[in-house]
């Protein structure tokens, strides 16, 4: 919902900073009432006394600022104006006939817009002004102290820029962040079609002239083969890893009982290879991707049946509310982590063991990790090497409600 | 009066060379009589199925393994075509792609492909996918008898 309004004002953002930027740094030197003037500062008045308009307009002016000013006494007229136009300021008396200045925050709020609201006012007393400010407004001055007004602007839009900076720093990461899931989806998209290629025609050299080279060409070409194999598998991961969050999230009301059935369902050869007992008691009811959590949990068992010790693995599943949290358990009796390792285990591809003692290339938790984090949650483990692990994954209850709206 | 049963013909719609010899390899060693005709793409597959050019002795196939992404003519405007086609329409169409997107299955399936098939990526899943089409189309399956033309 917010990237939405965000989204739809851009063109507004632009023209301020165009217009806006070149002042700001004319205006930072502090020097009161004689700095020169570079561009315009657009002031919008939301006052219904004219001379007040024009005292206020008259200490920006004095203080060096080009200030340029529309006025407007309705909340309709003020909304008009907005979208039309851009400005640096917006300068709102508290008591108009009709109604509040500090409505104007509120409209900004709603229109999206990031300008900063200044309330210029007679005697607010203390604890109004501090509802201004608690409500959004960057400042307030008292119309008999309008000298201070210039160089509450200068701070207010100081502030402003450097949200602007902080906004951009922030969607430029996020689009960097994109780019990166963009290449790594396209580049193991299209990498399968060759590697198809390598592997299946490797494998028919394997096939075909097995015994009728010499010792070392059978060698050579078992590790192309299996080297094709097993690129197969990174890029079919990394695939798969570049799709969580790709897909959207779709939030439900998820019975866990229902998708721990599905797991052990799915996990069924596994559990009886090794003699598994997944064990848990009544679990809640939750607001979560159903399949998306079906994946965590399952990754999360697979793992206790695979890096077990030499007893059959022993597993419990559990899921209590915590604070804001439900916070979910998959604690097994397998041959734990060391404490080092606690981080990088969800790093991906990174594997802690040769491929001859576990398979896998590494994909699982870092799936589970992407997973969790796009929901707003955190997975994390505490293990004592020897003695068995347990992962825990916590999933914001309040937020997944608020996206599901 | 015995009339010798016709061999097979199966058409191959595929710009991969590689996926030709492949597909070819693997109906070889089905050991089903058959008759291969390999085409590299869209527009080639239409004029061996119309008989056009140099294509005129082209042979009627039997069966038809269509690749979706192929240069000059993709592979759902040839299904489509042959599909659009009376003379064509019985022709079993088995669509033969590297892809699993939903949208290419549905969308085949859509425009009258008999069967969606994606390529295996490794080679005894190949072959077993490929042999098991050609029992299944050329084998148990009862296919319409050509017309003279």
């Amino acid at each position: 919902m917010r990237s939405k309004k965000r989204g739809g004002h851009t063109p507004n953002l632009s023209t301020y900073e165009e217009v806006a930027l070149p002042i700001v740094p004319a205006i930072l030197p502090n020097l009161p009432g004689d700095a020169p003037a570079v561009g315009s500062l657009r002031v919008l008045l939301v006052e219904d006394e004219p001379a007040d308009v024009e005292l206020a307009l008259r200490a920006l002016r004095q203080a060096g600022f080009a200030a340029k000013g529309d006025v407007v006494q309705t909340p309709e007229e003020f909304t008009e104006l907005v979208r039309k136009n851009s400005y640096d300021i917006i300068l709102a008396d508290y008591k108009l006939p009709n109604w509040n200045g500090l409505e104007s925050v509120e409209i900004l709020r709603r229109e999206g817009l990031d300008i900063p609201v200044m309330m210029v006012s007679g005697a607010l007393g203390e604890l109004t002004a501090v509802e201004c400010i608690k409500r959004g407004a960057a400042d307030y001055v008292l119309k008999d102290d309008l000298a201070r007004l210039p160089e509450s602007v200068r701070r207010a839009m100081r502030e402003k820029r450097l949200r602007d900076e902080n906004k951009q720093g922030q969607d430029e990461l996020a689009r960097s962040n994109r780019d990166l899931e963009q290449f790594a989806y396209v580049a193991s998209h299209d990498l399968q079609e060759p590697l198809r290629m390598v592997a299946t025609y490797t494998q028919l050299l394997a096939e075909r002239y097995k015994g009728k080279l010499d010792a070392d060409a059978d060698k050579y070409i078992h590790y192309a083969v299996d080297g094709a194999l097993r690129m197969q598998v990174l890029v079919r991961d990394l695939l798969a890893f570049s799709r969580v969050g790709r897909q959207g999230t779709e939030l439900a009301t998820v019975d866990c009982n229902r998708v721990m059935e599905t797991v052990l369902q799915n996990l069924e050869a596994a559990t009886k290879e090794s003699d598994a007992q997944v064990q848990y008691q009544q679990l809640p009811t939750v607001t979560a991707d159903g399949s998306q959590l079906l994946q965590v949990l399952q990754n999360l068992i697979a793992n206790a049946m695979k890096f077990h010790g030499t007893e059959p693995p022993i597993i419990h599943v559990a899921c209590e509310k915590k604070g804001r949290d439900w916070v979910f358990s998959v604690a097994d009796n397998g041959i734990g982590i060391a404490p080092e390792h606690a981080e990088t285990i969800f790093v991906i591809f990174k594997r802690l063991h040769t491929r001859t003692e576990y398979p896998g290339s590494g994909i699982g938790l870092s799936i589970c990790k992407k997973i969790v984090e796009h929901q707003g949650g955190r997975i994390w483990v505490e293990s004592t090497p020897g003695h068995g692990c347990t992962f825990f994954f916590a999933l914001p209850v309040q937020a997944a409600k608020q996206e599901a709206r | 009066m015995t009339l010798a049963t016709p061999v097979p013909e199966v058409l191959l719609v595929d710009d991969n060379p590689a996926d030709i010899d492949l597909t070819s390899e693997a109906l070889v060693r089905s050991k089903r009589r058959l008759h291969i005709s390999a085409v590299n793409d869209g527009s080639e597959a239409i004029l061996f199925l119309r008989r056009e050019g140099k294509y005129s002795d082209a042979p009627f196939p039997d069966l038809m393994l269509l690749d979706l992404n192929l240069p000059r003519k993709t592979g759902r405007e040839v299904l489509s075509d042959v599909k659009g086609d009376a003379a064509l329409s019985s022709i079993p169409v088995v669509i033969f792609s590297t892809s699993q997107a939903a949208s290419d299955i549905a969308g085949s399936y859509k425009l009258g492909a008999n069967c969606y098939l994606s390529k295996p990526s490794t080679l005894p899943d190949f072959l077993a996918a490929v042999q098991s089409m050609a029992d299944f189309w050329l084998g148990f399956a009862s296919l319409p008898v050509k017309e003279k033309r």
